[in-house]
């Protein structure tokens, strides 16, 4: 597993967990202050209705004192009597002073109506009733009968305010309640959410560490499989280095009138033998052979099938003189021991003539280039060796003149971008850049054209042959 | 495929062909028991490794043993390059468009 996923994995939960119980926390304080407040409000709200409840049955109270001494008076005109009712005449307008700031801070506008109607009710009885008593001996009988429904009155009035501070209270100790109801419930769903969270967070955790030990066990596996891996890799390519370095023709033959040079770059990744290779060998005086080819595959297997096809082809060549029938013996003896496919180009270079005769097998063509002249790819065909028992291979037969070169090369050449046309295009470009430096080692500039700003992919060897007539001049280079 | 014979069998691929696709490649080369000849249309290929030509070579170099008419169908000039290297077109018959290619086999059946 990732080590940054692995700790966006642990850290994300714990995060998330973390912010939930913050959020938890923030409306715990949230909610607690407003229930404290909706409670605070209600018992100042209880407070304020106890004391209007106390000065509405005062007030019921001195309104009966007067009425009580107005009676008292009437019927019996002793003054004695009036006593109450002055007592409570001073006292109720303060009653009624301090019920109405109380009744407005209670939001209860229409029961303070109701009491301003009380109180006016009070004072026309003061005036209406009570005054014409205390005033003349004999009063009408509808004075103290429209007392009597004022009296009423006032009373109905001062009830409904009583009920409605009542009801007041009521509501105030059920909004406190329903506070009080809903922060435990809310407490109470916390405490839940946070044990769920914590829950959920140690089965992540739990379900983490398993994962990672998995991982552990899947990456230290992994490692050791690599690390066999690369042990029997580098063994292969030890081997295979040591053959590639037994198998490369590393002296070229010098001979008068002819030049030759070759290269062999190992693909780049595989950094494994290829089975690639070239061979120049002195057949006379006057007469070499060439040979180049590339075996399917790389490492150890192709490197071995590479060597077996090269030592084939020179004993073939020493039995047959034609190239074409070179390829066809070396063919069936290749195909009879199931040996992986194989292209090659097989030819004999004559150095005092300046013929080339040749054969292909599978191969891509040979390349010549002769002095005012274009470079131009020579005939080819013929299937691979190893393909089919009884393939023939057809010998071509080129004249060519001194100061020409001659170009052998392998696919990994033109393949290189994969675009093969587009690969021949620059070989022959690079060809024509090299000829034009005869003392210089012409396949390491072909390969040096060609590959200075491009990955090899596949390996490449490139052989060439220069025709001269100046027989002091002749080099063998191997780059 | 309208208008094809179905004793003619045919052989598909695209693309690059490489060594990264020889499971594919070597699935899709297999000559079936009923065919009496066989279509190899590889006119979208591009490019075909090593590894690749073998199995291209190798199938119709089968096809050939069996005595089952073959004719390949190449349309892309780098492909048909490579296969020039490889020396199918002098073994093989070579095509550049399927009606070619079907109007052979069809010949070759009714023979």
């Amino acid at each position: 597993m990732d080590t940054r996923l692995a700790q966006r994995r642990i850290y994300i939960p714990l995060v998330l967990t973390l912010v939930f119980l913050a959020l938890v926390v923030v409306v715990l304080v949230v909610a607690g202050r407003q229930v404290s407040s909706t409670i605070e409000d209600a018992f100042n709200a209880a407070t304020e209705v106890r004391t209007a409840r106390f000065l509405v049955a005062r007030a019921i109270s001195q309104q009966l004192d007067e009425e009580t001494g107005v009676r008292g008076y009437a019927a019996v005109r002793r003054r004695v009597l009036l006593q109450p009712y002055y007592t409570a005449r001073a006292a109720l307008p303060a009653s009624f002073t301090r019920l109405r700031p109380i009744l407005t801070g209670l939001r209860m506008p229409g029961t303070l109506a109701v009491l301003n109607d009380a109180a006016r009710t009070n004072r026309r009885w003061v005036a209406d009733v009570a005054y014409p008593i205390l005033t003349f001996k004999r009063v009408p009988a509808k004075i103290h009968l429209h007392g009597k429904r004022l009296v009423d009155r006032y009373r109905r009035d001062m009830e409904y305010v009583e009920d409605s501070l009542a009801s007041r209270a009521s509501q105030a100790q059920s909004r406190a309640r329903r506070a009080i109801y809903g922060v435990s419930l809310f407490a109470l769903g916390a405490v839940a959410a946070v044990v769920l969270a914590a829950a959920l967070f140690t089965i992540q955790q739990y379900r983490l560490a398993a994962r990672f030990e998995r991982a552990r066990v899947g990456a230290e596996e992994e490692r050791r499989r690599a690390a066999e891996i690369r042990s029997a890799y580098e063994a292969e390519k030890r081997i295979a280095d040591t053959l590639q370095g037994a198998f490369t023709q590393n002296l070229l033959p010098q001979m008068a009138k002819v030049r030759f040079s070759a290269t062999y770059l190992p693909a780049a990744e595989q950094a494994r033998i290829g089975g690639d290779w070239y061979d120049v060998l002195e057949l006379s005086q006057d007469r070499v052979l060439l040979t180049i080819g590339d075996v399917t595959g790389h490492g150890i297997d192709a490197a071995v099938a590479m060597n077996r096809a090269r030592h084939l082809l020179v004993s073939c060549a020493l039995v047959d003189a034609s190239p074409g029938a070179v390829l066809q013996r070396a063919n069936c003896e290749l195909f009879r021991n199931g040996s992986p496919l194989i292209t090659a180009v097989a030819g004999i270079v004559d150095s005092r003539s300046c013929e080339f005769v040749y054969a292909t097998a599978g191969h891509p063509p040979p390349v010549l280039l002769e002095p005012g002249s274009k470079p131009r790819m020579l005939d080819f065909g013929s299937l691979p060796l190893g393909v089919m028992k009884d393939s023939s291979y057809r010998t071509y037969r080129v004249q060519s003149v001194p100061g020409a070169l001659l170009v052998l090369y392998t696919d990994g050449v033109v393949e290189h971008s994969h675009n093969v046309v587009e690969g021949e295009a620059l070989l022959l470009q690079a060809i024509e850049a090299a000829a034009s430096w005869p003392e210089h080692n012409a396949a390491a500039m072909i390969s040096a054209s060609i590959f200075s700003n491009r990955r090899i992919v596949d390996d490449v060897a490139i052989l060439t042959v220069r025709f001269g007539d100046d027989a002091g001049s002749s080099v063998g280079w191997v780059a | 495929m309208g208008g094809v014979s179905p004793e003619i069998e045919i052989v598909q691929l695209g693309g690059e062909l490489e060594i990264s696709r020889k499971r594919e490649i070597r699935d899709t080369f297999v000559l079936s028991e009923n065919a009496r000849a066989v279509l190899v249309d590889l006119s979208e290929v591009t490019y075909a490794d090593s590894t690749a030509l073998t199995e291209l070579l190798r199938f119709c170099v089968a096809a050939q043993r069996d005595r089952t008419p073959l004719a390949v169908v190449i349309r892309t000039r780098q492909f048909a390059r490579l296969v020039q290297y490889a020396g199918l077109a002098g073994a093989f018959a070579i095509f550049e468009d399927r009606e070619g290619a079907l109007a052979y086999l069809n010949e070759r059946i009714e023979a």
